[in-house]
């Protein structure tokens, strides 16, 4: 069956290289491209209304406050790119830099790592695994809030707190305050982060594995293989490209992130857990200094564009 | 002929249409302050206070019920002053707003959204019902826009009846006192006596009641417009009297201060028993009685901020929630009625029974449960100071919070200089 999309996949691209800028002739001679673009308009604008109103809008409008001084509900006042020079030199956005970059590598390292292991050991017994993967993907499906606030059940600083009740059955009236300590706080925020998002890397890797053509398994076991040296020649590169888009949409959500930390730690204790999302959401809400909090946003926006644009290039040069 | 006898009819005519359009007039005025239509407030309170303010619209709707109240609510964790502004930026009509930051009515009253009220205050002989210091804290630049409906103590110590008597502690009256009282606590078995809320705000409660102990309602008044700096000494003075209370092991590690906020604090307290005193606002009246289910004073009570004995003990740091009416509210005659309401003798009723006080002359205090009494007669004794976190510009109360994060890491000398040398900076930019 794969062997079969794969081919007629090759025969489709064969067709249109054996004609080149033939289509584009052919599409002008019967004309049916300029008959049908009232038609084509007319199916796209919906999307590209609600496109407009959704990201672009906002977008534009966004950069557009970054380049006032707005404090409050005070009038705004154009300073051009003094918002983003002054960003540069607020140590607490310098901070934010380094707490994201370390938030985000990662929790995208734990959550693709892990998702990506369990995919391969659950792809030895499928079946057996099947209630194990749906739990963990279930974690994916709730809501950082939800998880937030079961996160705060399990680290409370007493020994009420589940993690400090499990300790203290071996050492009684353990209580440790997980995310009070600013030397460790970030490192567990890092995990609660990344344990509702190990599900998506682990289906991904999984449905890669479930692809990979079966007579390549059973040719490695005849030749004596043991299933470590399947899982690591064969089922580990064979299934990179679930790999990759988990790292893609993993450090996307990372570099957003933001309901996990305002519930869990605020950014605290003393600003050790604060990432670029959390400081703009207090520069905007907080302190409502829109157009400091937009120009944080914008360096956001960029960085996010810099993990997005090299994938979708790379995806949609696979695509053709 | 026909005018001269039509003169006289005419004057007639106009004698009692005069009288007519006079009567009219004095009923007219009648009518448009009857208030009616629906009124809208912004809401950003939950919990036991948004069950109490339903209470308080249902009596008002009562009283008048040609009126429909409507809340706008606002969600929001600690501070709700992005979520207002949010829902006022983005063109949502509203009557009344409820306001407890003097610096974010300013804000309010610059950008054109609240209504004067000083005809509403002399029409409705206000004045007779709150004191002038009530109307001065209600105004900016000499305008009145806010009544005030509550007030509460920000320097009363909160404590659990029984923890001070395990341990042999009589409510300390002097700081000396105070502080030895921490070692017979922990002999009693209590770890960390002061539960130190350092997660968001709560930490600044000590400086900012040590501060008026230290320098009096003027040295807190300059440090708030910055008339005088935060490396002076009055301020490292204030932080070294934090530090004996560090210092003496009062509050745990710094981790523990950190992971928790003021109700988890609380908590520790009322509930787990593991801790003794907190400095905190009355709304914790209303968290004991209503949540806690405890007997007010007979449970818990407060004791007021220990004496320092450098010639400022008689002041208390307070703060005040009032409602303000906004120029955009659709319906601006129920908006002042329900203003008036708030200070109404019903109001300060309904008010008491959730442990607040009210301002108003109306109000009976003998309503108020014994630890509300305990707390308005140490205000009415003092000279009073608004918090000062609530005074200051956003981003120095940022920056003042996370240096205090700092100071209870390390409460050296050295520190001191270093924390109130970044708080300085950072007001160097804003003033």
């Amino acid at each position: 069956m794969q062997e079969t999309v794969a081919s007629d996949a090759a025969g489709s691209r064969t067709k249109f290289s054996s004609r080149p800028g033939g289509e584009r002739h052919a599409l002008l001679a019967t004309g049916w491209r300029v008959r049908d673009w009232p038609a084509a308009w007319l199916l796209i604008a919906p999307v590209l209304i609600l496109f407009g109103i959704a990201v672009v809008f906002p977008l534009i409008e966004t950069i557009r406050l970054s380049f006032f001084d707005i404090k409050g509900l005070g009038r705004p006042k154009y300073v051009g790119l003094g918002n983003y020079v002054k960003l540069f030199t607020d140590p607490a956005f310098r901070n934010t830099l380094s707490t994201t970059l370390i938030f985000t590598l990662s929790t995208t390292a734990i959550s693709v790592g892990l998702g990506w292991l369990l995919a391969m050991l659950s792809a030895f017994s499928p079946r057996h695994t099947l209630p194990f993967r749906v739990m963990i993907f279930a974690a994916f499906g709730i809501s950082e809030a939800v998880a937030g606030y079961m996160w705060i059940g399990i680290l409370r600083p007493d020994s009420g707190g589940l993690l400090n009740a499990v300790i203290g059955l071996f050492q009684p009236g353990f209580a440790q305050p997980w995310l009070g300590d600013p030397r460790t706080g970030l490192w567990v925020l890092i995990v609660a982060a990344s344990w509702g998002g190990v599900g998506l890397p682990l289906m991904l890797c999984f449905a890669a594995v479930q692809a990979i053509p079966k007579s390549l398994f059973e040719a490695a076991y005849i030749d004596g293989a043991t299933h470590g040296q399947v899982m690591r020649n064969i089922m580990m590169p064979l299934s990179m490209p679930g790999v990759r888009v988990s790292i893609f949409i993993n450090l996307l959500g990372a570099l957003r992130a933001f309901d996990i930390i305002y519930i869990l730690t605020g950014g605290g204790p003393v600003r050790s857990t604060e990432t670029v999302g959390y400081f703009m959401y207090r520069e905007s809400m907080t302190q409502f200094k829109l157009g400091y909090g937009a120009a944080a946003t914008v360096i956001l926006l960029v960085a996010v564009l810099f993990v997005s644009i090299p994938a979708i290039i790379q995806r949609t040069a696979g695509a053709r | 002929m026909n005018m001269q006898k039509s003169r006289p009819g005419f004057r007639r005519r106009a004698v009692l249409a005069g009288v007519g359009l006079a009567a009219l007039l004095a009923v007219v005025p009648a009518f448009a302050q009857d208030p009616s239509g629906e009124l809208v407030i912004l809401q950003w309170q939950g919990g036991t206070d948004g069950e109490m303010w339903l209470k308080l619209e249902a009596d008002f709707v009562a009283k008048n019920p040609g009126v429909t109240t409507r809340e706008l609510v606002i969600t929001a964790q600690g501070d709700a002053r992005g979520g207002i502004r949010t829902a006022l930026i983005g063109g949502e009509k509203v009557d009344v707003v409820i306001n407890t930051w003097p610096a974010f009515r300013a804000e309010l009253a610059d950008s054109g959204i609240l209504r004067p009220i000083d005809d509403l205050w002399a029409s409705a002989g206000l004045d007779s019902v709150l004191d002038q210091s009530w109307k001065d804290l209600g105004s900016t630049n000499g305008v009145t826009y806010g009544v005030n409906y509550t007030y509460g103590d920000r320097s009363a110590v909160w404590y659990k009846k029984a923890h001070l008597e395990k341990a042999g502690v009589e409510p300390p009256k002097t700081w000396d006192e105070f502080v030895a009282s921490l070692d017979k606590l922990k002999a009693a078995g209590f770890a960390t006596p002061i539960a130190m809320p350092g997660k968001y705000w709560a930490h600044g409660e000590w400086f900012e009641t040590l501060l008026l102990r230290t320098g009096g309602v003027e040295a807190s008044n300059a440090l708030a417009r910055h008339e005088i700096k935060w490396t002076d000494d009055i301020v490292k003075t204030t932080l070294k009297k934090y530090a004996e209370l560090l210092k003496a092991g009062c509050c745990g590690t710094p981790e523990q201060m950190f992971a928790g906020d003021w109700d988890y604090s609380a908590d520790q307290i009322f509930t787990a028993d593991a801790a003794n005193y907190l400095l905190i606002g009355m709304w914790m009246n209303s968290r004991a009685r209503n949540d806690y289910k405890l007997n007010e004073g007979v449970d818990y009570s407060i004791f007021q901020f220990p004496a320092l004995g450098l010639g400022h003990d008689d002041t208390s740091s307070v703060d005040a929630k009032e409602v303000l009416a906004t120029t955009n509210g659709a319906n601006p005659s129920a908006a002042d009625a329900f203003l008036v309401y708030m200070v109404s003798a019903d109001a300060a009723k309904i008010l008491a029974g959730y442990g607040y006080a009210s301002p108003s002359k109306n109000a009976d205090p003998s309503m108020l449960g014994p630890v509300q009494q305990v707390a308005t007669a140490a205000v009415a004794q003092s000279k009073v100071q608004f918090v000062l976190g609530d005074l200051l510009p956003g981003d120095l109360v940022d920056e003042y919070r996370v240096q205090l994060q700092k100071f209870l890491q390390d409460p050296s000398d050295a520190t001191i200089d270093t924390v109130t040398a970044a708080i300085e900076a950072k007001a160097q930019e804003l003033y």
